[in-house]
C-alpha cells in the first residue's frame, strides 16, 4: 500500500515538475522525425560492424530525402561569394552552450529540440537564401537531419537543404575558422582561412 | 541508534537526488539517451518515460532524505533498479558483440546520469544501490525520520 502512494505521489510529483521547469519536455512532439521506419530497417539489416558511424549517417540522410554535403563541398561553400551576398547560409543545429563555445562563422543557431524559440527568426532567412548547410558535431549526430527536416515540414524547399555530416568536429580538425559567441560577432579562431 | 543504516538511507537518497537533478536538468540529453534503447517508437510514451523518470528519482531522494515512507520508496527503488541494470547490461552486451571488445571495456553512457562509464563500474555501482535499497526495506533505523511509515500500523 505504502508503494502504490509512493509510486502514485512520485509520478503526479514528476509530470508537476517537468510541466513547471522552463525545461520540461513537450510530451506529445516528436523530438526524433529523421528516425522513421525506413532507418529503423537500416538497424536490422545491417550489421552494426558493417556500418561506420558516418556511413550509417549518410544512409538516413538519403532515406529521408534529404542531401549531403563533405568537408570539401562545405569549405567551397563557405568561400563561395554566395555566402558573403547571404545566398547560402549555414546552420549550427547544436544547443546554445555549444554554440556559443564555437560555430562556423556566421552560421546561424537553430535548436531543433526547442523551434519554438528560433523558427520565428531563422525562417525569413532561409526563405531568402539558395542553400542552407546544417551541421550538428559529426560523427553520429544526426540533429542535423531534425534540424532540416523541422524547416522542411515549415515549408523550406528541399532542395535547398544540405546536411554537412562531418560537422563541426571535422571543421575544427581541419583547422578551419570558428567563431565564438553570437552569429557575426567577428571573435574569430583558427588559422587556416 | 543504528546509524549505519540511517547513514545508508541519507547515501541513496543523496544519490538518486542528484542522479535524477543532473538528468532533470537535462532533459533533452536524457532523451536521448533513452532513445538509443529502442523501448518504444511512441513518442508521447518515450517523451512521458524521459520527462518523467528524473523528477520521480528526484522526488525519490528527498522521500530519503526526510525519511518518509522509508520502506514503501526503498522498495519502489529496488522493482526499478533491478530491470534498469538489466536494460543496462543488455545494452552493453550488444555494444560488446558489435565491437567485438571485452565486456569490461565497454563504455557508454547508461543515461544514469552519472556520464560514460566502464560498464563492469556501472553494474558494480547499480549492485550496490540494489543492495543499500534492499537493506533499509528492513525496516531499522527509523531514528532521524519524519514519517518512517506513511501508513501506521493499529496498536494493541
Amino acid at each position: 500500500m505504502e508503494v502504490l502512494l509512493v509510486a502514485i505521489a512520485g509520478i503526479a510529483f514528476a509530470f508537476a515538475a517537468n510541466q513547471i521547469s522552463p525545461r520540461g519536455l513537450a510530451l506529445t512532439r516528436n523530438y526524433f522525425p529523421a528516425k522513421n521506419s525506413h532507418t529503423t530497417a537500416l538497424t536490422t539489416n545491417a550489421t552494426p560492424a558493417a556500418l561506420s558511424p558516418a556511413q550509417f549517417l549518410a544512409a538516413q540522410i538519403k532515406e529521408n530525402g534529404l542531401q549531403s554535403v563533405d568537408g570539401d563541398q562545405a569549405v567551397k561553400l563557405f568561400h563561395d561569394p554566395r555566402f558573403k551576398q547571404n545566398g547560402i547560409v549555414f546552420i549550427d543545429a547544436r544547443d546554445e552552450s555549444h554554440y556559443q563555445e564555437g560555430h562556423i562563422p556566421g552560421a546561424c543557431e537553430f535548436d531543433p529540440y526547442h523551434p519554438d524559440k528560433y523558427l520565428a527568426a531563422i525562417l525569413p532567412i532561409c526563405r531568402a537564401v539558395e542553400q542552407i548547410v546544417i551541421y550538428c558535431n559529426g560523427g553520429d549526430c544526426d540533429d542535423s537531419e531534425t534540424a532540416a527536416i523541422l524547416l522542411r515540414n515549415a515549408g523550406i524547399a528541399n532542395q535547398k537543404l544540405f546536411i554537412y555530416g562531418g560537422g563541426i568536429m571535422e571543421w575544427t580538425n581541419n583547422s578551419l575558422p570558428v567563431e565564438t559567441g553570437a552569429r557575426n560577432s567577428k571573435s574569430l579562431h583558427g588559422t587556416n582561412k | 541508534m543504528d546509524i549505519f543504516t540511517v547513514l545508508a538511507r541519507w547515501l541513496l537518497g543523496a544519490t538518486f537526488l542528484y542522479l535524477g537533478l543532473n538528468k532533470a536538468l537535462h532533459p533533452v540529453d536524457f532523451l536521448k539517451l533513452v532513445q538509443q534503447y529502442d523501448l518504444t517508437q511512441n513518442a508521447p510514451l518515450l517523451n512521458s518515460i524521459a520527462a518523467g523518470l528524473p523528477w520521480f528519482e528526484v522526488f525519490c531522494g528527498l522521500l530519503l532524505l526526510a525519511g518518509v515512507a522509508v520502506r514503501g520508496t526503498s522498495l519502489t527503488l529496488t522493482v526499478m533498479l533491478v530491470p534498469f541494470t538489466l536494460l543496462v547490461l543488455h545494452r552493453a552486451l550488444l555494444l560488446q558483440a558489435a565491437l567485438n571488445i571485452p565486456f569490461c571495456a565497454v563504455k557508454f553512457d547508461c543515461g544514469c546520469g552519472t556520464g560514460e562509464e566502464f560498464i563492469c563500474r556501472k553494474l558494480l555501482e547499480n549492485f550496490l544501490l540494489i543492495l543499500l535499497s534492499v537493506w533499509l526495506l528492513v525496516g531499522r533505523g527509523r531514528q532521524l525520520s519524519l514519517r518512517f511509515s506513511l501508513i501506521k500500523s493499529p496498536s494493541h
